[in-house]
């Protein structure tokens, strides 16, 4: 049985011509379309119906476009929607400060009706394949049955990403879990994770974590994209009671800039050559529990020696004393600027040698990545 | 003014395209008074938005005189330049007038 494909796209203008024109032309080809001609009306409006697209005009009184979209992406239940913006057509600096904001595409006014169908069409198209992207990524990973072992990259299988890690589970089936791969000649990934739950062997979710990062970390997604696409996938194979924190980040050598997506995880340290150490904080939900999500992203620019942190919240929880992660953050500000000379290889273990107290028993897996740049 | 072609360039049914040009009239004059008055004063910001207005809507309808006349008022009064916009404004004007003509004529 095939079910009919219904499409629906949201118009915002405060120009009602406009408005008409775009709604008559799309009404033709046979779309479902809804309009709004302010800001407000529209992110109520993208919330309730669910729209599969939005053409959104920039330059409107009060809330303007750019404004819009920014509220539209940090709604975990609007941020996945694709926005076409409207925009004169020299105003260069305009069509820049949509796509960096996560509009997909601009059209310049005054429009030409085949143009905009044909973005359209093009948009809807992506947004199907992506979505079959997930169904299909979600299939291949249930017929995954026996993972692999000792799937740990290691600093000497990929020298190229110089980094060093400390790794100790607490139990045998640990929760935790790293991963740092090739994205292309310049381009790496660290990506370390947590997973909370034991009803699923771990093994599964690791190797499902790891195909899952091959399949979406690449040159053309945003990280904060991969994210949202692992996530997609996770919701579908995780049982209701697992989730898992992790951050992400993406270094590219050549740019020299460094890009961090956080998924309820402790913050990433950036320690700078010269400098002192600070926490990358960047918003994000967890992972695998909710279909509608937000990730932040973070870019900052990086120089060679400068080194940054990944590690789990065992690291830095203190069960002991009653002390949860948030709370030790100063403390491991602290170890990390005493470990400026460390080199490379020996950043992580020095790391995790300050801050774990000997005195009483691990309660929690471990994991620390030290990356230099 | 032909009505019929500027529906074909944008790929409309003629009766579709009568009625968005009912809206253009019925939406741009207030718009049109807001422009004169703000020429009238000098006041920027409304000019500047007015006429954004005005430019967007004949632009999508192919009024290209409206669209260029309406364009440089906008554009000369971000620099706070009102000279030459009454004369401008006058010409919109005129061109209104015709399509406002020209849509009685259709509608009779």
């Amino acid at each position: 049985m095939e079910e009919k494909l219904n499409l629906t796209i949201l118009i915002v203008d405060d120009s009602s011509v406009s408005v008409s024109l775009l709604e008559t032309v799309l009404l033709k080809e046979g779309y479902q379309v809804i309009t709004a001609n302010s800001g407000p009306r529209a992110r109520k409006l993208a919330v309730e119906k669910r729209p599969d697209l939005i053409i959104l005009d920039i330059m409107m009184p009060e809330e303007d476009g750019f404004e819009v979209i920014t509220r539209l992406k940090k709604n975990a239940r609007t941020a996945s929607i694709p926005v076409v913006f409207l925009t004169g057509k020299d105003d260069l600096e305009d069509k820049l400060s949509g796509f960096n904001l996560g509009a997909v595409d601009y059209i310049t006014k005054p429009f030409q009706v085949a143009e905009v169908l044909a973005r359209v069409r093009l948009h809807l198209k992506l947004s199907i394949a992506t979505n079959s992207l997930i169904t299909s990524q979600t299939n291949k990973l249930r017929q995954l049955e026996k993972a692999q072992t000792s799937m740990l990259t290691t600093p000497e299988q990929l020298p190229k990403a110089n980094f060093s890690v400390y790794y100790s589970t607490f139990l045998e089936a640990g929760g935790d879990f790293y991963d740092v791969f090739q994205i292309s000649e310049d381009m790496f990934g660290y990506f370390v994770v947590d997973v909370s739950g034991h009803d699923i062997a771990t093994s599964y979710i690791t190797a499902a974590i790891k195909a899952l990062l091959k399949q979406n970390c690449n040159p053309i997604y945003q990280p904060q994209e991969s994210m949202r696409m692992i996530n997609d996938v996770l919701v579908e194979i995780l049982s209701d009671t697992t989730y898992l924190t992790a951050c992400y980040a993406k270094l590219n050598r050549k740019k020299k800039t460094l890009t961090i997506v956080n998924a309820g995880h402790p913050p990433v340290i950036y320690l700078p050559k010269k400098g002192e150490p600070r926490l990358i904080d960047v918003d994000g939900d967890i992972l695998g529990m909710f279909k509608e999500v937000y990730y932040g992203q973070q870019d900052i620019k990086v120089s060679p020696g400068d080194r940054f942190f990944l590690y789990s919240d065992g690291l830095i929880e203190k069960p002991a004393l009653k002390k949860v992660w948030s709370e030790c953050l100063p403390e491991v500000l602290e170890a990390c600027s005493n470990i400026k000379d460390t080199p490379t290889q020996g950043l992580a273990l020095e790391l995790a040698c300050l801050m774990i107290d000997k005195t009483c028993k691990p309660e929690d897996d471990i994991v620390v990545l030290g990356v230099e740049v | 003014m032909n009505f019929s072609e500027l529906a074909e360039n944008i790929g409309l049914e003629e009766d579709e395209f009568v009625e968005l040009v009912e809206l253009f009239v019925e939406t741009s004059t207030s718009h049109l008074e807001r422009l004169q008055s703000a020429i009238d004063k000098g006041n920027t910001q409304q000019a500047v938005e007015a006429a954004h207005y005005v430019k967007g809507a004949a632009g999508n309808l192919g009024f290209t005189g409206i669209y260029d006349l309406s364009k440089a008022i906008e554009e000369k009064a971000r620099q706070n330049i009102f000279e030459g916009a009454s004369e401008a404004l006058k010409a919109i004007r005129d061109r209104y007038d015709q399509i406002v003509e020209v849509l009685r004529w259709k509608k009779s």
